[in-house]
């Protein structure tokens, strides 16, 4: 039971990280980004990648990063020419290109098989990874929000309710979605990082755009533009997924009920929360800048 | 939020109690997602097993207890599920999953945990490494390969097209088959993976035709297999013959005019224990085997059952003990289960197969 705790704490603390990584892009900047698994799988892959060629998890870390980073720019690189609507759409599509790679490449990526044997950091150790992993999802927390409660953090809220005020005082907005991108970039490759090394697998099934829709869920349940909200949003729904199959042994439902049940949970709570609810369980603070 | 966290919590500590001595058995199956149509399949088996187990006493002198979880096709909800089922539900055993991407990890950590793990859906070579308590009820990608190749070649084709899904298994199944064909010097022409999913094949065929192969070999489920039959049928591309990868699992949906004349192979569902479960899957679910699958699920349950009985216990250490001494020829629905030194099945009897105007007849 309490392996399993353990467990559901780690994959919530990295889902927390990917939330985070959205919502200084979506929350804080209104960049709607559709393809945000891509920046986790570039983390993921940086790691299989180095694995499969023989080198160590830090050099994995090192090529994750390089990835997303360069993943990052290539977004931004996309936003200088398209609204915000159609920027989303083709990070969607950026983010589909790089599944479909990722299954065909099959003498890089492995295919759809994969990459297996990744070594899990600390061996098997529960505690320690969790550690990593909430030491990992604490610096963001203080970093993100310093980077917002910053001058820079303005301007950013300013890309996202007024651009072209925000430009008609000499602001730079392609140069602001770039560091926005590449500052959310990184922790969402560190969470692909982490991933890989605990389920010791990086396959193209991870990369599935409805994997995005789950981070949003997260961070719109949470509260956009609130960095505790988007951790609240990230853990609740782990719980909450984590906790159907003992509703349905509780209650004596089929397993087909938990099937439904976890599409209800990512679906419908989007859905209930933008309707009644689109502040989230942690709303936004207005004035809540010191610079 | 508080109080469905508490509800959680609550229902955490509800399902804690499980009397050792009864056999209780995990399955983590992906019952929605991309691989649905397979994981409900692998459900039924199991369902009919657990049935047939059950009705004749159980075992260790109660019944089996099976608990099924969805893994969703995502490995952090079929790690979530796996880990529940040894850490609060204190399985001995835990059946699954169907994609190698997902087998992979979760049987490391049952592997790790000291549990069984029964795989019956991954054909991945990479299974073989997984460790001690890990056995596999299907033969890994080698063994169907091989024996499809060799059919192939019997009937004398030489230069071929494969067909098949682009996923995990469809990308295993076509180098599996394209390296024994080629150890038997037949030439594959090209190998031709299709997205699921699509509302037309006629490009991937029409292309595939092109190459006027000497035959096509392909595999292929669900509303896919149908669709592309139905349109090769259109199309004349079925004059050419067409050998199908577990013939009914390829044909199941299709209209029985496009698909008369394919030869195929397929599990050995005729056997003394094949024909009995074949009629019990159709009486039950009103339908012949929807895919491959269903059989491995049954006889996975069977023989954990059967391993409990012979060691008296369902201790892991004791039942995978059993396990080795019953993998030395335990009589299943998909024919003769024997592990190798490595705890893969190592053989598996297949049939060989026409599809006749009244439905499939044996070479």
């Amino acid at each position: 039971m309490f392996d399993f705790i353990l467990h559901v704490a780690i994959i919530a603390a990295l889902n927390g990280l990917l939330a985070l990584s959205l919502n200084l892009q979506l929350g804080y900047a209104g960049l709607a980004n559709f393809g945000q698994i891509a920046l986790f799988g570039a983390g993921a892959y940086g790691a299989a990648l180095a694995f499969s060629w023989g080198f160590g998890p830090f050099a994995g870390l090192l090529l994750g990063l390089a990835l997303v980073s360069l993943l990052a720019l290539v977004f931004a690189r996309l936003g200088r020419s398209l609204g915000a609507d159609y920027w989303g759409i083709a990070t969607l599509s950026i983010a589909e290109i790089l599944r479909t790679v990722a299954t065909n490449e099959t003498w890089l990526t492995g295919g759809a098989q994969g990459i297996g044997g990744l070594p899990q950091l600390f061996g098997f150790d529960l505690p320690g990874t969790l550690a990593l992993a909430a030491a990992a999802l604490l610096a963001t927390y203080l970093v993100l929000r310093g980077v917002t409660q910053s001058k820079f953090g303005l301007a950013v809220r300013l890309l996202r309710e007024e651009p072209q005020l925000a430009a008609s005082l000499g602001y730079d907005l392609a140069g602001l979605r770039r560091r926005v991108m590449l500052i959310s970039g990184v922790p969402a490759g560190l969470c692909g990082f982490l991933y890989a090394h605990y389920v010791t697998f990086v396959g193209p099934d991870q990369l599935f755009a409805s994997e995005t829709f789950f981070i949003w869920a997260m961070v719109v349940i949470g509260g956009l533009a609130n960095h505790s909200g988007a951790v609240l949003g990230a853990v609740a729904l782990q719980i909450l997924s984590a906790s159907i199959p003992f509703a349905k042994d509780a209650l004596g439902l089929t397993s087909e009920y938990v099937a439904a049940a976890r599409l209800t949970l990512t679906g419908g709570g989007l859905l209930l929360f933008l309707l009644l609810r689109p502040q989230g369980l942690l709303p936004e603070r207005i004035g809540s800048v010191r610079a | 939020m508080r109080s469905s966290l508490v509800l959680g919590l609550g229902l955490l500590l509800a399902t804690h109690v499980a009397a050792k001595a009864e056999l209780v058995v995990g399955a983590v199956i992906p019952l929605s997602g991309a691989s649905a149509t397979q994981g409900e399949d692998q459900r039924r088996g199991m369902e009919i097993a657990l049935e047939e187990i059950n009705a004749a006493g159980g075992v260790l002198g109660k019944p089996v207890k099976l608990i099924v979880e969805d893994s969703g096709g995502r490995v952090p909800s079929a790690l979530d599920a796996a880990k529940k089922l040894v850490t609060v539900d204190s399985v001995s055993a835990v059946i699954g999953e169907y994609s190698s991407g997902i087998t992979i990890p979760i049987g490391q950590y049952l592997v790790q945990s000291g549990k069984i793990h029964l795989n019956i859906g991954s054909s991945s070579n990479r299974i073989r490494d997984l460790g001690a308590t890990s056995f596999s009820v299907l033969g890994l990608e080698a063994v169907s390969s091989k024996f499809a190749a060799k059919d192939v070649v019997a009937q004398g084709w030489k230069k071929i097209v494969i067909v098949g899904p682009n996923n995990a298994y469809g990308q295993g199944m076509a180098s599996g088959v394209k390296e024994e064909l080629e150890k038997l010097g037949a030439t594959v022409m090209s190998t031709l993976l299709y997205t699921e999913g699509q509302t037309t094949y006629r490009r991937e065929l029409q292309q595939a035709a092109q190459m006027k192969p000497d035959a096509f070999v392909y595999s292929a489920y669900g509303k896919d297999a149908a669709l592309m039959n139905r349109e090769a049928f259109e199309l004349g591309i079925n004059k050419t013959p067409w050998y199908a990868i577990y013939l009914s699992m390829c044909t199941a949906d299709s209209q029985r005019e496009t698909v008369v004349g394919q030869y195929g192979m397929d599990l050995n569902f005729v056997g003394p224990n094949g024909k009995a479960y074949e009629e019990a899957y159709r009486k039950k679910y009103g339908m012949s085997f929807k895919t491959s699958f269903s059989g491995y699920g049954y006889d996975a349950l069977k023989l954990l059952a059967a391993a409990a009985g012979k060691a008296g216990s369902a201790e892991p250490a004791k039942l995978r003990e059993a396990l080795i001494e019953l993998g030395k020829g335990y009589e299943g629905a998909t024919g003769t289960i024997t592990f190798d030194a490595g705890r893969q099945r190592s053989e598996q009897p297949y049939l060989t197969l026409k599809m006749g105007q009244n439905g499939y007849e044996p070479r």
